[in-house]
């Protein structure tokens, strides 16, 4: 391994009690890579976010970022949650701005990276806006538009989009894309559909049932914007689908 | 419809203060040996605010009674919010301290009022301590919930974002519980605002709690009732002004509503 890995996960294993819910997982990230992380419900992928941010301690094994071991306070890791994590008490503005001020960037750095974001979600003209004030798929935004303004190492997304309804779900899709090219951020992104995986992985890790291992990984090696309706897409989908198969 | 509703809202309160006119003005008409009529009363307070009842005119009892209030609410403030933090963050702070809060917490301040002339004398201390007592225990009640409440995704947020413990407290914590912790103030302020009129009534030389008693001692029942008054339209200001602070506080909560 001559080029070290952003993200390399050795033997990760969770136990609750007697509940084996990862099972000695192991693979590498590369640095700019878009990992979709796909399996059936239940299979303990949100566990699995949780262990890489620290949220939750490993039973066995080991998360390591650039060569160590994974440390929110050491490295620049963000995360977009299921749930709507906007500071309520915070505008838009101020909720992009969180977490690079605690990472104390630069003043200059900070207000041009919020102009950047702010531009680029659109949400220019509700800066001043509480987020209860905006719907819940711009609060969403406000969140990943928070998660990019960091500029992480390492963006762990945990399906986003599971609320919003299609077009605004397509739209944010192409959005970061958008982002994590410019930004040139290492991304994963847990989610149950299918087709958004093939839609935005360079790379989808598809995982078993309970206990859970990496069960395979496919390379996809298609241009962006994909097109949905091809017949690769299709074919892609269909196969990993199949691979999800349980029952 | 709308020009109509306005006006409603506009007459409905006038109606009602005017019902509460006519019911004294019955009352009086009635029983005018120990009912004042309502300009009498207001003559009464204009006659203390011009003429000074034991040395001191009616705004400077106001501001007697006014300062102690303050006083007592700002030390409830600090050590109640750091109480209640302690409270609801630290489970085994929690075991420690939450019965023996629980034990104290119902006694009325009006109870302790005795003990503390005991313990105090009779002097500025004595009060301001019955207010403290009275104004911490909503403090600490509002607080310990409100830090309860904290949205466990928003400090998982702030967490993977790096936050220290410390930035934690400050950046999530505290402000996602103080809308919490400001309703406790203002029934805070309330009860101290009865308490300190309490602890006024049964000993002191200034203040408007004093006011009434004199009222009471040298059967002038229109300086009773102007007492009354002045304890009524004081606690409706406070109010206003405790309405607007949280307007500035909490504005992401003011707008929801």
């Amino acid at each position: 391994m001559g080029n070290q890995a952003k993200v390399k996960v050795r033997n990760l294993t969770k136990k609750f009690g007697d509940l084996t819910v990862l099972d000695h997982v192991s693979f590498d990230i590369e640095r700019g890579e878009f990992v979709c992380i796909v399996g059936p419900t239940g299979c303990g992928k949100t566990t699995f976010l949780n262990l890489l941010v620290k949220l939750l301690e490993p039973t066995e094994g080991n998360i390591f970022i650039d060569g160590e071991e994974a440390d929110p306070k050491k490295h620049n890791l963000s995360f977009v949650f299921q749930e709507p994590s906007a500071f309520p008490w915070l505008t838009v503005e101020q909720n992009i701005r969180f977490g690079q001020e605690t990472k104390k960037r630069p003043r200059q750095e900070i207000d041009q990276t919020t102009e950047y974001i702010l531009e680029m979600l659109g949400l220019k003209d509700f800066r001043n806006k509480y987020p209860h004030e905006l719907s819940a798929s711009t609060e969403q935004r406000i969140v990943i538009g928070r998660s990019f303004a960091m500029k992480p190492d390492l963006l762990l997304m945990d399906e986003p989009y599971g609320q919003m309804d299609l077009k605004l779900r397509y739209y944010l899709e192409d959005e970061v894309i958008r982002l994590q090219q410019a930004a040139k951020s290492t991304v994963i992104f847990i989610t149950h559909n299918i087709e958004e995986a093939v839609y935005l992985a360079d790379r989808c890790l598809i995982l078993s049932q309970k206990p859970t291992t990496v069960k395979e990984e496919v390379q996809i090696n298609m241009p962006h914007p994909r097109n949905v309706a091809s017949k690769e897409f299709i074919q892609l989908r269909e196969y990993i689908t199949e691979q999800i198969r349980w029952w | 419809m709308a020009r109509m509703k306005k006006w409603m809202d506009l007459l409905l309160p006038v109606l009602s203060v005017f019902l509460l006119l006519t019911l004294w003005i019955l009352l009086h008409v009635r029983k005018p040996d120990i009912m004042p009529a309502p300009l009498d009363v207001l003559q009464k307070l204009w006659e203390i605010t011009l003429h000074p009842i034991s040395k001191a005119t009616l705004p400077i009892h106001i501001l007697v009674s006014l300062g102690r209030v303050l006083g007592a609410f700002a030390l409830a403030s600090v050590l109640g919010v750091t109480f209640g933090v302690l409270l609801g963050w630290y489970e085994t702070f929690h075991h420690i301290a939450w019965p023996v809060f629980e034990i104290i917490r119902p006694i009325p301040p009006i109870a302790w009022i005795p003990l503390i002339i005991l313990w105090c004398g009779i002097g500025e201390t004595s009060k301001v301590v019955i207010v403290f007592i009275g104004a911490i225990v909503p403090i600490v009640l509002n607080t310990v919930a409100g830090i309860r409440q904290v949205n466990p995704m928003l400090l998982k947020a702030a967490r993977s974002m790096g936050a220290n413990d410390m930035a934690i407290m400050r950046e999530a914590v505290l402000p996602d519980s103080l809308p919490s912790i400001v309703a406790g103030m203002k029934t805070a302020l309330s009860t101290g605002w009865m308490c300190v009129l309490a602890a006024e009534m049964v000993v002191a030389r200034q203040g408007v709690g004093f006011l009434i008693i004199r009222g009471m001692d040298s059967g002038d029942s229109a300086l009773i009732l102007a007492g009354m008054v002045v304890i009524g339209v004081v606690s409706a200001l406070i109010t206003v002004a405790l309405n607007y602070l949280e307007v500035r506080l909490c504005p992401w909560k003011v707008t929801q509503k």
